[in-house]
């Protein structure tokens, strides 16, 4: 990271389709199950691949948190509130560190837009809720985290689309690092819902409802149709290394590498060659060799133009000695919350000693060939692991994150 | 809106139940909304605008509506006040209905 301090994760939490703890993604991912189901009105009967919103869950929060949140702030409060439990710090010690944050979303709460605006064009605004706005302020999950956590410290969103997460989680490492902030909980989520599923359907890189749903995402397939919008979030807690150290905190891993940049053009198209050079830049500030990773965990949202130019710029710094896999297949893309969420499913890979193939690759498209990709459950050792984000806009997001610390 | 005060009881306490998780025995005529019963100035814009759906009213603009402090005064508020909101939503609706009715102006 270039910094003055080094920075590891010492908490972990999510809130996903296939499991509430790390563990049991693990275990739903290992099984091969998929979360996609076929959508309701609101995702114009798309494919998507919904978390629970069932209110009862969410009753853990107080009325009067939850009362500000949407679907996207109950999600990572509860992914939050896990990954504080799993740190071991008590609020007290994080009221005296001045612990702060770092949650992106895509768009805050799209069925809370659609709410708003359903009430506003009907003329109805004098029913607006005035806990509209903090349901669906662009911010919404990174204040609501930190009322529930109780944290005083800064208070950061980075809002990229589907690169929010890692680019949160880039944030809250370069803050500690720098030897600004000594505990960050950063992460990213989202809700699924038709004004980001029907986006992807104009533009024809969303999956059609259409055979098995269960086999709609095919990341690097050669049969892909698109992509399948998930949900959910996740939260890890940043430390400074000194500071875990001290305390005896259980380490998962060391965020040793993060770049972030764009082709200087880019709409809804990747950039193969920008990605290569997010990635080729990660690796150098990690001081880290593009041979010595173990496992990348892809961004590949099965979409057709996005999974090839991922796969060329692997080959292009990897080449093919390096595992590969994305779990879009099993959980869709879950936007904003995709970085994280995967990350904290590489944990209880590196921890199983075991990589997820990527669900329903039969045939590798020739355009994304030249990569080690993991096709059936596969026994392998990682030590280090790099995770890739990209987002609409044209943003690339790496980092890479050093286990046994 | 034509209520009597028991149905007008049962519909605010309603809306406390089952918007603020409040507990229904705590629901006397006494307790005050902020101090008693633990809601702020928002939950009490959240609770108008529940109640204005309900009886299909406005309290948007009215003043005295925004000096309750006990459940009781609510009660007595919607008993006192109800033949007048009523006029007032109607007359409201006219109005709208009118507008919509006159051709657009060049």
């Amino acid at each position: 990271m270039n910094g003055l301090k080094r920075v590891v994760i010492t908490g972990s939490g999510i809130y996903s389709a296939l499991g509430f703890t790390p563990g049991e993604l693990f275990d739903n991912l290992a099984a091969g199950r998929s979360a996609i189901v076929r959508g309701g009105e609101e995702e114009d009967f798309l494919p998507t691949a919904p978390a629970s919103r069932d209110p009862e869950r969410f009753r853990v929060l107080p009325r009067t948190l939850r009362r500000a949140m949407a679907p996207s702030a109950c999600f990572t409060a509860m992914a939050g509130l896990a990954a504080m439990r799993d740190s071991g710090l008590s609020q007290d010690e994080l009221l005296a560190l001045n612990a702060g944050c770092a949650v992106g979303s895509t768009m805050g709460s799209v069925s809370t837009l659609r709410e708003g605006y359903s009430l506003v064009l009907s003329g109805q605004s004098d029913r607006l809720s005035p806990m509209h706005f903090f349901k669906c302020a662009s911010h919404t999950t990174a204040f609501n985290l930190a009322r529930t956590l109780g944290l005083n410290g800064a208070i950061y969103s980075p809002c990229s689309a589907c690169a929010s997460g890692l680019q949160s989680m880039g944030l809250g490492a370069a803050l500690i690092s720098a030897g600004q902030e000594t505990v960050m909980f950063c992460g990213g989520a989202d809700e699924t819902g038709s004004e980001v599923s029907g986006s992807f359907a104009l533009m024809y890189a969303h999956a059609p409802a259409e055979g098995d749903l269960a086999e709609s995402s095919r990341p690097f397939s050669a049969h892909r149709k698109g992509l399948v919008c998930g949900e959910g979030a996740a939260v890890f807690c940043l430390e400074e290394y000194d500071h875990a150290v001290r305390r005896g905190a259980k380490i998962y891993g060391e965020i040793v590498g993060y770049s972030s940049n764009s082709g200087g053009n880019g709409l809804s198209q990747s950039d193969a060659p920008a990605i290569a050079r997010c990635m080729a830049d990660t690796c150098t500030s990690a001081g880290i060799a593009p041979a010595d990773i173990d496992y990348i965990s892809a961004h590949a949202t099965s979409t057709l133009q996005g999974d090839a130019a991922e796969a060329a710029a692997i080959r292009e710094v990897f080449g093919s000695g390096v595992p590969v896999s994305s779990l879009k297949g099993h959980l869709g893309h879950t936007l904003g919350a995709s970085g994280p969420l995967e990350m904290a499913a590489v944990f209880e890979m590196a921890r199983h000693g075991i990589l997820i193939p990527t669900r329903n690759l039969d045939e590798i498209d020739p355009a994304c060939a030249g990569i080690d990709h993991v096709t059936e459950l596969r026994e392998k050792r990682i030590r280090i692991f790099f995770k890739n984000s990209f987002a609409f806009g044209g943003i690339n997001a790496s980092l890479i994150c050093k286990l046994n610390v | 809106m034509n209520l009597t005060r028991d149905e007008i009881i049962e519909a605010v306490n309603g809306a406390l139940v089952n918007e603020m998780e409040l507990d229904p025995a705590d629901l006397a005529p006494d307790k005050t909304f902020f101090e008693d019963l633990g809601l702020d100035s928002l939950d009490m814009v959240d609770l108008m605008i529940g109640l204005q759906r309900k009886f299909g009213i406005s309290l948007r603009e009215n003043e005295e509506i925004k000096q309750v402090r006990t459940l009781g005064d609510v009660y007595d508020f919607f008993e006192k006040n109800q033949a007048m909101l009523t006029a007032q939503a109607e007359a409201a609706k006219a109005a709208a209905q009118a507008a919509q009715s006159q051709p657009p102006k060049e």
